[in-house]
């Protein structure tokens, strides 16, 4: 074919979920290719075939991916544009219901508020707050606090405006365009999973790499 | 003396704004909520618990500043107890894994298996020192 001088560029994201147990190029990666016949052919090569039902967890080297291309195709010139390592997991189809998914979700919440008013109760509670208003009031004031002065009302709607300032929004209303800190924090942690299963793998010697035998029907647990 | 009042006032509320941002900043930068919600694989509820967060934040701090009168809601304390608990106790081991407890004593100890028993026993642990403390009414 003619595709012995042509480039093709690859694309893959970190972290692949399939669905599929015989696990194609095109499910991994996103190609791209001036010549436009080849992409369909490289799109259902086959990359990696899950043995049985269940969960599962490859991390395969993009080396792997580029071996398995030149394979059928030798004359093809690769380039990879994104990661060097991609995780690839199978997950059986059956999800848990929504059911569950809300009661969690509830749960979670729960947990959420309980914990930050415990937080910030405690908070208040270590730092005798309640004291230091009644100081800086008799300070200031010369007069003793009845325990509900002007700083206690002030404060409580200080926290709201600054808790509500750093999650940046309530409900669906965004108060700018910026990811929230959780959003990120969500990322951040996403991230060092990943890095941490390639790294796992690697060490362990389970990554699918060149000149290692192709164990995809024999994974290590 | 209302220009006290309101001297007070502006002291008040840039307290309670320095405090949320800083108590906010050290629950959310410890991934506790983030952990929730990767393990309950219910991330695409976390602007409903930061919603949460937030709002559990406003009304602990108005419990404690203004310690209203609710004993019919007495029910609720074991709730709120198990609750608070669960979440202190993923703060603090946010909080040891962060300061990078673990690898540093796995590393000097040369602890290569059996690491789940050390968890079992720093959680019983911790369970049993709190109860302590709280039975003893230290």
């Amino acid at each position: 074919m003619s595709a012995e001088q042509d480039t093709v560029y690859i694309k893959g994201d970190k972290d692949v979920e399939v669905t599929k147990r015989e696990v194609t190029l095109g499910d991994i990666v996103a190609l791209e290719c001036s010549n436009k016949t080849v992409i369909p052919k490289l799109k259902v090569l086959k990359i990696l075939k899950i043995p049985d039902e269940g969960k599962h967890r490859y991390v395969i080297s993009i080396l792997k991916i580029i071996a398995c291309i030149h394979e059928q195709y030798p004359g093809l010139d690769i380039q990879n544009m994104g990661e060097t390592d991609i995780i690839v997991t199978y997950e059986d189809q059956k999800t848990s219901g929504a059911m569950i998914h809300v009661v969690k979700a509830v749960f979670v919440a729960l947990l959420t508020f309980a914990g930050s008013a415990f937080a910030i109760m405690a908070f208040n509670n270590d730092a005798s707050v309640s004291d230091l208003f009644a100081q800086v009031y008799e300070f200031v004031m010369g007069s003793k606090s009845d325990g509900f002065t002007i700083m206690e009302a002030s404060y409580s709607v200080g926290i709201t405006v600054g808790i509500l300032v750093f999650f940046n929004h309530f409900g669906k209303k965004r108060f700018t365009v910026d990811p929230t800190p959780l959003e990120v924090q969500m990322r951040v942690y996403e991230n060092e999973i990943q890095t941490t299963l390639v790294e796992n793998a690697s060490r362990k010697g389970a990554e699918m790499d060149v000149g290692k035998a192709d164990y995809a029907g024999n994974p290590r647990p | 003396m209302l220009g006290k009042q309101i001297m007070l006032g502006i002291l008040g509320l840039s307290s309670g704004v320095v405090i949320a941002g800083g108590l906010f900043a050290l629950i959310v930068e410890l991934g506790v909520i983030a952990d929730f919600a990767d393990r309950t694989h219910t991330a695409d509820k976390i602007l409903l618990y930061e919603d949460c967060a937030a709002l559990g934040g406003v009304a602990g701090n108005l419990l404690s500043v203004f310690k209203p009168e609710m004993g019919y809601l007495g029910f609720l304390l074991p709730v709120f107890g198990l609750l608070s608990g669960i979440f202190v106790g993923c703060w603090a081991m946010a909080l040891a894994e962060v300061l990078n407890v673990f690898p540093i004593f796995i590393r000097r100890l040369k602890i290569v298996r059996y690491s789940v028993v050390f968890i079992l026993s720093m959680a019983l642990g911790r369970g049993l020192g709190a109860f302590i403390y709280l039975l003893k009414r230290w």
